[in-house]
């Protein structure tokens, strides 16, 4: 009996949940903190633009928490690979059709979204020292440094915020060629938590509701401390 | 005794003319102590701003930097000679309205001066939240100058 030659099989895909909640809470939180915080420095309203600091810090630190007690693919360790993984993920990556890996970020993704996180830090732990050039507005830790000390941070505050901004395209350039190149929709997921995954993936693991406490409480008091300079 | 006037005249001409020259002659320079001179101003003002924020500032720092804006305030328009702007192929924030605008630069920097004086008058009374409130009314006189007559930061 002949067989019949089995056709090239179309890489199969399975709908899971990839994100949870808090994950894609805090992705699109910080969307709009960034955009307020830009814009606030733009018309010079430095009290809103300080305060929305404060809370893209707790946002910050929330993540950094989220990522070692958080849902499963939110994890660091789940995330971060190995250069030698990372490579060979890059030099797949024009291969058709497409060849759509386990639920969360793919090995480049993965270090994309670090250097988010690091970048938006050091904006914001710049901002802390920073003093505009009227010796009239500064962050809750500029009365530590002088005036000129001041004044760099504000230059590098001014010069990495153009750095985040060259990373955010970087991102957004990628999802567009995942939907146009790869035909994956990457921002359904973050929108929905739900998303295609390689066969046989399995639904993100959530972390239970008292890490999300946890979590919540401790970004608040870093942002309301932060506001008060870590006096009381 | 004609001899004497054309004599004068020539000495006072000669005067104004090195008077004006050295400044044209070294503008980057300046520019340079300008830049200082504001930043004199800008640590001033922080001083300031910190004893506020620190919830139990000290009086006499407040004083005494209220007092060094009070002293270098009216002196601003000084610190712009003919020559020194963009022009000049320095560097300099200045922006050239400074020397094409004179009439509402030398506006700005005495509506600076009127409020660093009455920042110097709170601080000596001793009433910190006049100084505060004060503070504010100094920090718009900056901002006003800066948005039309100070280059942005890059």
């Amino acid at each position: 009996m002949e067989t019949v030659p089995v056709p090239p099989a179309k890489a199969s895909t399975v709908r899971v949940r990839i994100w949870d909640r808090p994950t894609r809470l805090f992705h699109w939180l910080i969307v709009v903190l960034i955009g307020l915080a830009w814009w606030t420095a733009q018309i010079g309203q430095m009290q809103w633009h300080k305060r929305l600091g404060y809370g893209i810090a707790g946002l910050l630190l929330f993540r950094l928490y989220w990522g070692l007690a958080g849902g499963s693919t939110a994890r660091f360790s789940s995330f971060l690979k190995g250069p030698v993984t990372v490579a060979r993920y890059a030099a797949g990556l024009f291969r058709r059709p497409s060849d759509i890996g386990p639920p969360g970020h793919n090995p480049m993704g993965g270090w994309s979204v670090a250097a988010l996180l690091a970048v938006m830090g050091t904006v914001v732990g710049l901002g802390l020292f920073t003093v505009d050039v009227d010796g009239e507005e500064s962050g809750p830790f500029a009365d530590r440094i002088s005036f000129d000390a001041g004044r760099v941070a504000a230059h590098w505050h001014h010069l990495l915020f153009n750095g985040l901004l060259a990373l955010i395209g970087v991102h957004l350039f990628a999802i567009a060629f995942y939907a146009v190149v790869k035909r994956h929709n990457l921002l359904g997921a973050m929108i929905t938590g739900q998303g295609r995954a390689g066969q046989g993936s399995q639904d993100v693991r959530p972390a239970g509701i008292w890490r999300l406490g946890v979590g919540m409480v401790l970004a608040a008091v870093f942002a309301v401390a932060l506001g008060k300079g870590f006096k009381v | 005794m004609n001899r004497m006037i054309l004599g004068a005249i020539a000495a006072l001409a000669l005067a104004g003319f090195a008077g004006a020259s050295s400044a044209e002659q070294n503008p980057a320079a300046v520019a340079q102590a300008r830049h200082e001179h504001f930043k004199q101003i800008g640590g001033a003002a922080k001083n300031i701003s910190d004893q506020l924020k620190s919830g139990k500032p000290v009086v006499s720092e407040v004083q005494m930097y209220a007092k060094r804006l009070d002293d270098l305030a009216p002196q601003l328009p000084s610190w712009f000679p003919a020559g020194t702007g963009p022009d000049a192929g320095i560097k300099t924030h200045a922006k050239a309205d400074v020397w094409t605008k004179p009439g509402e630069f030398k506006t700005d920097a005495a509506a600076f001066a009127v409020e660093a004086h009455k920042l110097n008058v709170a601080a000596l009374s001793g009433d910190i939240a006049a100084v505060g409130a004060q503070m504010t009314a100094v920090g718009k006189t900056c901002k006003t100058c800066h948005t039309t007559f100070r280059e942005k930061d890059d």
